[in-house]
């Protein structure tokens, strides 16, 4: 199934800022992460179609799975 | 301080901390050993000044009614990681009711002065009534004890914050530095003065890489009273660091918590700059007096396209493992590093950046600069002119003062001096009291008389509730952004259990990056406490201490005039909502008033059990 990944930050730095990539049916978000080996450290929001979501959420054909750092004060 | 058991809980008046009380009237310096009240006093910072400030009765803050308190936390200047701040306490120029009465108020900041003052043996001092004349006060250490001494201070006056450190180190080896700019010796028109407090990195470079108590004007106050600095002057006397302390502080490097404030280059975030990437992401980056337009403008002011033109280095706070400083330099042709400009941070860089319509990063800077030598608070000045930028362009047939906007960086730069140099009132008041000049309220971005963080009230109505600054003082402004939480459930329960925990950390001198999501009410505090000082205490304990110090700060704001009418966010938010952000719209005034309700019903009882 093809999902449109958007990386924001320091996760686009050594990939890239958008791209539709393929990923097989039932594909979790946590498998994204994994496939683009992003530091899970700095993972602090996962959205899917603009909506806050979880790393265990299931893909479905044609999201747009955004994956943001971590956004804290100071 | 004098800890003389090891249950501090229970038996807090067995911990003695010591009082500096000086009377700038008549010269009077007298010392004291006092008994804590409670586990707030062993705690120390604002836990402890509030309960002073409760004290007394003060109707305007310039007035010798209205006290100076300086003190320190617990673990400032121990060796728990982050132990470097200072706390200046009284009631706020700047912040105030309708009813016309000052704010009790608390603004803190690191730079290694905090640890220098403790080192002296000195816990707290207390500056009472004012100065004929300028002053500033040397604190050191002797045999006898902390003794204070103050000298006139002529000749430091009209001297940047920089400038007034470089020059007292001229005159005082082994000490350190916290001074006021020309912002505070113009008090009368200047409310948001900020304390410089001098740093090793500053002192040893030569560069103004001061650190501040920016909010509330305690640098106005301090102005008031003709302090123009505070010199603390001992030897180092950190403890030799304890296994248990050193693995805290692993804990704080290398933990989650500070993971997105370290150096890329070290596989960290990059720091409170970062906020600028997520935020855009939802089209929430405060642009043009924080309406943001749904374009991608504030891309400029991303780490990733300022880092083409300048340099960047990570620095950080003595003895500090994060470092969490993004400095900018001017790039040489070369390629080497040439002038340092300011040190990006997301207030700062966006206040003085893309709220006022300004895109270029070495413009940005510059402003930061600017405010940081004239010692204003960065927050409330950005947004203040913000305000005013606004104004203008509602009225370009009559527009005020220099008739500056958005992204006019020449009159903008004008408008920061002047307002330093103490000439433009209208600015230097503050954005609650020119937008009441006006007439148009609506779009004035304080809550109670404070200005906003770079964080707009769209996506934060916890900001009703902070007792001290919007995101400093109640943890709330990621609560929909980076949690995602759009009911009024959650948003009561940040409110009034999880998030207001954050002003923990300025009741026990760490810094919030040790630990910004869990605050102090944790087995890394206790262990750290139990090394430096035997003490045992319950995470449950210090947790009880904060939410009572946090509710003494809600108390002490309904006892100087705050309706609740006040705790509300600016009214263009309900009346104008910004389709551009892409968030949930939760700031309604239905959800406003609902969480009004649910979060006074859980707060009320408790305030009228609280003693003031």
């Amino acid at each position: 199934m093809k999902i449109k990944v958007k990386l924001v930050g320091l996760f686009r730095s050594e990939l890239f800022k958008e791209e539709c990539r393929d990923y097989p049916a039932g594909a979790r978000v946590q498998d994204v992460i994994e496939d683009l080996v992003l530091p899970q450290k700095h993972l602090g929001i996962v959205l899917i179609n603009g909506v806050h979501a979880r790393v265990e959420d299931v893909l479905q054909e044609g999201d747009i799975l955004s994956l943001l750092p971590i956004l804290g004060g100071g | 301080m004098k800890v003389l058991t090891t249950d501090p809980a229970a038996q807090a008046a067995s911990v003695l901390y010591k009082r500096c009380t000086i009377d700038l009237q008549s010269g009077e310096t007298s010392f004291e050993d006092l008994p804590c009240r409670n586990l707030e006093d062993v705690l120390g910072g604002f836990g402890r000044s509030f309960q002073d400030l409760a004290q007394r009765r003060v109707e305007t803050a310039y007035c010798d009614e209205n006290p100076l308190i300086v003190n320190t936390g617990l673990l400032t200047g121990s060796s728990a990681m982050t132990g470097m701040r200072t706390y200046f306490s009284g009631y706020s120029p700047i912040k105030g009711s309708k009813k016309g009465l000052p704010s009790a108020m608390w603004s803190t900041g690191s730079g290694k002065f905090g640890a220098k003052f403790k080192w002296t043996g000195l816990d707290e001092l207390i500056f009472e009534n004012r100065s004929e004349t300028p002053i500033y006060a040397v604190i050191r250490e002797t045999e006898e004890g902390p003794q204070v001494e103050l000298k006139p201070a002529e000749k430091l006056l009209g001297l940047s914050t920089h400038d007034k450190i470089m020059a007292l180190q001229k005159e005082y080896a082994d000490a350190h530095f916290a001074v006021i700019g020309q912002a505070g010796e113009n008090w009368q028109n200047v409310y948001m003065g900020a304390v410089a407090l001098s740093t090793e990195n500053q002192l040893k470079s030569g560069e103004d890489k001061c650190r501040f108590a920016g909010r509330g004007g305690m640098g106005s106050l301090m102005g008031y009273k003709n302090i123009i600095a505070l010199v603390a002057q001992s030897a180092d006397k950190l403890k030799p660091l304890s296994s248990e302390v050193k693995k805290v502080n692993i804990n704080v490097v290398k933990g989650g918590g500070s993971t997105r404030l370290q150096p890329i280059s070290r596989g960290g975030g990059g720091g409170t700059w970062a906020a600028y990437d997520v935020l855009q992401a939802f089209h929430a980056v405060p642009l043009n007096n924080f309406r943001p337009q749904g374009n991608d403008l504030p891309e400029k002011l991303c780490r990733e396209n300022v880092e083409q033109d300048y340099e960047i280095k990570s620095e950080a706070c003595y003895r500090c493992g994060i470092a969490c400083h993004n400095n900018v330099y001017e790039k040489n042709a070369d390629g080497s590093r040439g002038e340092f400009l300011a040190k990006f941070d997301y207030e700062p860089l966006n206040l003085l950046g893309s709220n006022l319509g300004i895109h270029d990063a070495g413009q940005a800077a510059r402003l930061i600069q600017l405010g940081d030598n004239y010692g204003m608070d960065s927050i409330s000045l950005g947004v203040t002119i913000s305000y005013l930028l606004s104004y203008n362009e509602r009225h370009p047939e009559k527009p005020l003062l220099n008739g500056a906007s958005f992204g006019d960086y020449e009159k903008i730069r004008d408008l920061v001096i002047r307002a330093g140099e103490g000439e433009l009132p209208e600015i230097g008041r503050g954005s609650m009291r020119l937008s009441q000049a006006t007439g148009e309220t609506s779009y004035a971005y304080h809550v109670k008389g404070l200005e906003l963080p770079a964080y707009q009230p769209e996506t934060n109505p916890g900001y009703a509730w902070a007792i001290a600054g919007g995101h400093m003082s109640m943890a709330t402004y990621g609560l929909l952004t980076r949690e995602g939480k759009a009911d009024i459930d959650s948003w009561v329960k940040g409110i009034t259990q999880d998030k207001l925990h954050m002003v923990g950390f300025d009741m026990i001198g760490l810094c919030k990056f040790f630990d910004i999501a869990n605050g102090i009410g944790t087995q890394m505090v206790v262990d750290c406490l139990k090394s430096e000082f035997n003490l045992e205490i319950a995470t449950d304990d210090i947790r009880a201490a904060v939410r009572r110090a946090f509710l003494r700060g809600l108390a002490l704001e309904l006892r100087q005039g705050y309706s609740k009418e006040e705790f509300a966010l600016p009214a263009e938010v309900y009346e104008q909502p910004n389709g551009h952000i892409q968030l949930p719209q939760i700031a309604t005034p239905e959800f406003l008033d609902e969480l009004q309700k649910r979060v006074w019903a859980v707060f009320e009882p408790e305030l009228e059990s609280l003693s003031l």
